[in-house]
């Protein structure tokens, strides 16, 4: 195993973890699905070719061992991590209301079917282009720009106008 | 003029539109506010999906996760641990080196060393209270967030992953023996009358050391898949200690420089008498 092979996967882990912490809603099941994505490419670090864009190779790992792990088992969900999340602090309401915000944006993404959700993180949250996101996704490009505006738009109802009022910027701040 | 559809006008503000397209879709824009303000409110949210996610890239990466991009998870376990049993077997000269000695390391992914005096041991050491005393000092959090994570990553693996572990269930037979990879006296905690089956072995790195992982499945939901965990230790003896983390019932204990560990969603009682079981087994050897 190469040295910089390993050294691009420690580097994007960051990434990974926040991707998969989008597509499983859980920060240890995120963390568990990362693992089994790491153990994989390494196993199958020959197929990468080099030149192509590595995190791309990445995600399309993770979106596959998460396939995988929806097939053999029903997610569950942590629901400790929500109770964790926004109480007993001493935060000033404003930031509060703002990751409250936040988490509001994450349970609603949390509940777009998977396929939608998949093309709303790789575009919108990891920045690739429609292309690339098909390729991940292994889907014509079409199909990602059909999935992606029905969960942009099913987000849209979602979150109505407080949710979008500037709540961005308060959550940055913190 | 044509209203975009909602598809053209987000893959116009995501920049995926040709000239053309992109054309059309500005002086729509330029001529209709409604337009423009739904425009906007996509923008918005686009924003905030974004921000959503942002404090994962500032959460320090778990160790584990860093352990696993560098694959240190089976290729140093296994050089640390023929290392150690290289230092054993020196110190111990003819005598089978896993007598009297709780080698709970793993050779080639898999050795339940017990050894003569495994529960004497435990009973010889010093009060209950003086040794919870000691776990609670010595909490070793890390190393039970750890082999709780590694349990759920074993529970949540599909067919295909298991069959990566480094150490089948069929692969610590006589062959395995006559090749060297495994003692001649290696025992399994055989724990089928608690209808668990072994599945595999996996070599693992915790808190920088060695451990080796057991996997047991069982159709017994109240049982449900379980974790038997064996690790080097720096930290002096220890009682069985329960813990939780989340869902998972941990029982661990230490002994002789070795630390093990009972993980699973059963219940307490059933992991005091499974730990009854494997030290009766180890001491058995």
């Amino acid at each position: 195993m190469s040295a910089p092979f390993n050294d691009q996967l420690v580097a994007v882990l960051p990434r990974l973890r926040r991707f998969a912490r989008g597509l499983t809603g859980s920060a240890v099941e995120a963390d568990d699905l990362v693992q089994a994505a790491c153990e994989r490419a390494l196993s199958r670090a020959h197929q990468f070719q080099p030149g192509t864009r590595f995190d791309s190779w990445m995600f399309r790992i993770v979106q596959t061992v998460w396939i995988d792990q929806l097939r053999a088992r029903e997610i569950r969900r942590t629901e400790s991590e929500d109770e964790a999340l926004g109480t007993g602090t001493d935060e000033p309401a404003r930031r509060v209301e703002a990751r409250m915000a936040l988490r509001e944006v994450q349970a609603a993404i949390a509940v777009l079917p998977a396929e939608q959700r998949l093309a709303l993180l790789l575009v919108t949250v990891e920045g690739l282009s429609y292309r690339e996101a098909a390729e991940v996704a292994a889907v014509p490009v079409g199909t990602i720009m059909s999935r992606l505006a029905r969960a942009r738009m099913a987000l849209l109802a979602k979150l109505g106008g407080d949710a979008l009022r500037g709540s961005t910027e308060d959550a940055k701040a913190e | 003029m044509q209203r975009p559809s909602d598809e053209t006008l987000i893959a116009y503000l995501d920049g995926e539109l040709d000239e053309r397209e992109n054309l059309e879709v500005i002086r729509a824009l330029a001529c209709d506010e409604r337009l423009q303000a739904h425009a906007e409110r996509l923008n918005a949210s686009a924003r905030l999906i974004r921000a959503a996610y942002d404090d994962v890239l500032r959460e320090p990466v778990p160790e584990r996760l860093i352990a696993a991009a560098r694959g240190e998870r089976a290729l140093s376990a296994l050089q640390r641990v023929l290392a150690h049993l290289a230092r054993w077997r020196l110190a111990l000269g003819e005598r089978p080196w896993w007598i009297g000695v709780p080698v709970a390391a793993a050779l080639a992914g898999l050795v339940v060393g017990g050894g003569l005096g495994f529960v004497a041991g435990i009973e010889q050491t010093a009060s209950l209270t003086a040794q919870q005393d000691l776990v609670t000092a010595g909490a070793g959090t890390n190393w039970l967030d750890s082999i709780a994570g590694y349990h759920k990553l074993f529970v949540n693996a599909g067919a295909n992953d298991r069959a990566l572990m480094d150490v089948p269930a069929d692969a610590t037979g006589d062959a395995a023996r006559k090749a060297g990879q495994l003692p001649a006296d290696f025992r399994l905690p055989n724990l089928k009358p608690w209808s668990l089956d072994f599945q595999g072995a996996r070599l693992l790195v915790i808190d920088g050391r060695p451990a080796t992982q057991l996997f047991y499945t069982t159709d017994n939901k109240n049982l449900g898949p379980l974790t038997f965990v064996e690790a080097e230790s720096s930290k002096s003896d220890l009682a069985p200690t329960f813990d939780r983390r989340e869902d998972l019932n941990i029982l661990y204990w230490r002994h002789h420089g070795h630390a093990y560990a009972l993980v699973g969603t059963a219940d307490i009682g059933y992991l005091w008498n499974i730990y009854n079981d494997i030290a009766w087994q180890l001491d058995a050897i």
